[in-house]
């Protein structure tokens, strides 16, 4: 699975550490989820989908 | 402190604690007892007190996975061990074929948690490999 996190991310400034404090998770997930290591699961999709108020589809993407 | 960060030193405390009681019980057990002592519950006693200490480490581990909230992480850990379940698998039951056909020296059965332990640190070099981030060592 793809995903635009980084690029949303960078479109507001904010380092994965901010990311990761308005997520409630660690900066490990984050980079592992922007690298394309580690898929979240659907909470944690919605979770990051409300915070960019963007559709899911919009941020993740079929490879 | 964060949430995380607490239940990182919950479960280093734990570790400590459990280690510490380890190495002090399995001092006091060789000390005490010749191998093989007659048994005796004084013999016994002493003898099973490493045995609460890694039940405690075994606790820590699993109270690690209960209270990780954090799914990444989580997920870390539990290929960490998996992965040393899998290595002490294949240890044991590969030399146990051995020691039933061949005449390789037998290996006791105390030799298990601390194969397993070593199968977490290669569990943590797998991590950091293939998932970008080797987890809590």
């Amino acid at each position: 699975m793809n995903n635009r996190l980084k690029v949303l991310r960078a479109e507001r400034n904010w380092s994965q550490q901010d990311l990761a404090e308005r997520l409630g998770v660690s900066r490990q997930s984050v980079n592992a989820i922007e690298t394309g290591k580690y898929d979240p699961s659907l909470p944690l999709a919605f979770r990051i989908a409300n915070l960019f108020a963007l559709p899911i589809e919009a941020i993740f993407t079929r490879d | 402190m964060s949430a995380r960060k607490s239940v990182y030193h919950r479960y280093l405390g734990r570790m400590a604690v459990a280690t510490m009681l380890y190495v002090a019980a399995i001092f006091v057990a060789a000390k005490t007892l010749h191998h093989a002592a007659a048994i005796s519950p004084m013999a016994i006693g002493l003898a099973l007190l490493p045995g609460l200490a890694v039940l405690l480490m075994l606790y820590a581990i699993a109270r690690l996975l209960i209270e990780l909230e954090d799914e990444y992480l989580r997920l870390l850990e539990v290929r960490k061990s998996l992965i040393a379940t899998g290595v002490t698998l294949a240890v044991t039951s590969v030399w146990g074929l051995l020691e039933a056909f061949t005449a390789v020296p037998r290996l006791e059965v105390f030799w298990v948690f601390p194969i397993w332990c070593a199968g977490l640190a290669l569990g943590a070099v797998v991590n950091k490999i293939t998932m970008g981030s080797a987890g809590l060592m």
